[in-house]
């Protein structure tokens, strides 16, 4: 068994160009949430998003490319014999959106996100066949454990996963449709929460087996150690009220980490803002860690709910966590919901774990929970 | 290594399973009712867009043929899926109810199918299975991404059996007819009885060998695995 280590990370969000820019916003307990210019917003039950304000649209006709451009100028090309996975849900949906509006545009077969992925393996220099996971709002976080697994398993010794999502009226007006956009920017674990506010980004990983970062004399960021992803098999678009998928991703995660629920010293949840999955993670983690001291946090209130490519900027907040002892507020929380008000902060705080998770839950039931290790002397 | 225990399929020839006799065509799909699929009222089965009825039904088969259809509890099988276009015509389908009068029209029911892993919810819904569930985007169809991921799960311990193959509801990739329809495998880590199809594994390369025959696609693995069991 190979360990994982996690030896780049880098994320493009709203609130910056760079985790560290994205960090120092969290930190500061900023939102970059603002009223929606990309498209009409009148008949939808919300006006606002966390866009990327000078997001253009590339010549490819989507701005995920542009988006993809600017991530990859931070991290560079990969290395050789580095196996590319890519999360996403809707990838380049504008390109779709811009053709059936206007009856031309780019060709059908050309807007599948396997299209898009290739071309981010072109901006990557990457070769042979990139996974490209989709898995609902847990995409990037389970292409992530595909990832670890094939490390930890030997057959590979370096892998990469980058995700993306896109603020898109296809999103948008779907969210709408289903009454679960929040009309004002969403409040994660609020008891006043009434919904999600949608967001965009785009994340990178490189992870290597030890053997690998050594030759390469890589410093490790972190060590990947337990990740674990189970269905609730309950409903296509609400989460199951126990948490049964949440616990068991949960518990899969510390199984594959060898840790016991109290070893983990925070949480970064999925946190919508949605009433029933607030409820949901909430539920779970009570459930799993008990009603011990454990610093839970959303950047959903910050950054919006960047869909596929949420767990992938999560994991990356979750890393600077890790390196600076401290979780990030949550933004929008001003009246915890009950059985949240000793975990969940609109400040920042302590956390001395050497153990930290992020989890994410999406449509069709879908879990998945990552356990990072704070890295040692390598 | 892991057993083959259960194959279904949905092909512009029809659906089966086991050695109904697999024939996959280049035609339009069937249209699948309910109840050519199952004998007890299912409303939300009418609700699906076409590409979860037709992968939702090569799932049914495959797990009907396995003897894994019916259910008590739920269980811990994995859910793994390859396809090449995805939800691509319901997202047009969706997008068609948004652009009349501002969104106002937007369809809800629409756009919950408009993630390509979303029959894999309806299946893990409708047979309790509690495993990890994920779509691959593929260049060919029946790629054998899944098949991989899924015997890649069962070698961890994530999971003790897999469901993994492919959908598609879109003929063509932009050059001639093209296959479509839904091929699903259980794959089990520990055989619960007599061998039914074979075996399959993972090569030092990464590859599928299956019978100790090589296979690079997912109609290469019904073939292998249909000629063992006639000459068993």
């Amino acid at each position: 068994m190979s360990r994982v280590f996690v030896v780049q990370s880098e994320a493009v969000t709203a609130l910056g160009k760079s985790i560290e820019e994205t960090w120092q916003g969290l930190v500061q307990g900023l939102s970059a949430v603002q009223p929606v210019e990309r498209f009409r917003v009148e008949c939808y039950n919300s006006t606002q998003a966390a866009c990327i304000s000078d997001l253009q649209i590339g010549p490819e006709g989507s701005r995920i490319d542009p988006l993809l451009e600017h991530l990859v100028h931070s991290v560079g090309k990969v290395p050789s014999e580095t196996e590319l996975f890519f999360a996403t849900t809707k990838g380049a949906v504008d390109l779709l959106e811009h053709r059936l509006r206007h009856g031309q545009g780019q060709p059908l077969e050309t807007i599948v996100p396997r299209v898009l992925a290739e071309r981010f393996r072109g901006m990557l220099g990457g070769e042979g066949q990139v996974q490209v996971v989709s898995a609902a709002c847990a995409s990037s976080t389970i292409a992530l454990a595909r990832a670890a697994a094939l490390i930890r398993a030997g057959r590979t010794k370096c892998a990469a996963v980058g995700c993306a999502d896109l603020v898109s009226e296809f999103v948008f007006s779907g969210f709408s449709a289903l009454r679960a956009l929040s009309p004002e920017p969403c409040r994660p674990f609020d008891r006043s929460r009434t919904g999600l506010t949608l967001g965009e980004g785009a994340a990178f990983f490189l992870l290597m087996s030890e053997g690998r970062m050594r030759k390469e004399q890589r410093v490790p960021l972190a060590e990947m150690v337990g990740w674990g992803t189970a269905n609730d098999a309950t409903h296509i678009t609400a989460p199951a009220r126990d948490g049964c998928g949440l616990v068991a991703a949960m518990q899969a995660a510390l199984a594959v980490a060898g840790l016991s629920p109290d070893q983990i010293g925070g949480i970064c949840a999925h946190g919508t803002g949605t009433v029933y999955n607030d409820a949901m993670e909430l539920t779970a983690i009570n459930r799993l860690f008990g009603l011990r001291r454990l610093p839970v946090f959303s950047v959903k209130g910050a950054l919006g709910h960047t869909l596929g490519a949420a767990g992938g900027i999560e994991a990356a907040v979750l890393l600077e966590c890790l390196q600076r002892g401290t979780v990030p507020p949550t933004i929008g929380l001003v009246n915890p919901e009950e059985g949240a008000a000793s975990r969940i902060s609109s400040m920042g705080q302590e956390t001395t774990g050497e153990w930290l998770m992020t989890t994410n839950s999406g449509f069709g039931g879908v879990n998945c929970a990552v356990v990072l290790k704070k890295a040692g002397d390598h | 290594m892991a057993e083959v225990t259960g194959i279904g399929w949905v092909t512009s020839n029809g659906m089966g399973r086991g050695k109904d006799g697999f024939d996959p065509g280049t035609g339009p799909l069937p249209q699948i009712t309910r109840r050519e699929v199952f004998t007890e009222p299912f409303d939300r089965f009418g609700r699906m867009d076409e590409f979860s009825r037709v992968g939702l039904t090569g799932i049914t088969l495959a797990l009907r043929d396995a003897g894994l259809d019916e259910w008590c509890e739920r269980r811990s099988i994995g859910l793994f899926g390859s396809t090449v276009h995805g939800c691509l015509d319901t997202d047009m389908a969706y997008f068609e109810t948004v652009i009349p009068q501002g969104g106002a029209l937007a369809s809800p029911n629409l756009f919950a199918y408009t993630l390509p892993s979303c029959f894999l919810g309806e299946a893990a819904i409708r047979f309790g299975l509690t495993g990890p569930s994920l779509t691959f985007f593929s260049q060919t169809l029946f790629d054998p991404a899944a098949l991989l991921s899924g015997l890649e799960s069962l070698y961890t311990g994530e999971c003790e059996q897999v469901v993994a193959g492919g959908c598609d509801v879109r003929g063509f990739t932009g050059g001639g007819p093209y296959p479509q329809g839904a091929l699903f495998f259980v794959l089990e880590r520990r055989p619960r009885g007599e061998p039914r199809y074979g075996s399959l594994d993972l090569t030092e390369g990464g590859g599928l060998i299956c019978n100790n025959t090589p296979v690079t696609t997912l109609f290469d693995l019904v073939e292998r695995c249909l000629n063992v069991r006639s000459d068993r």
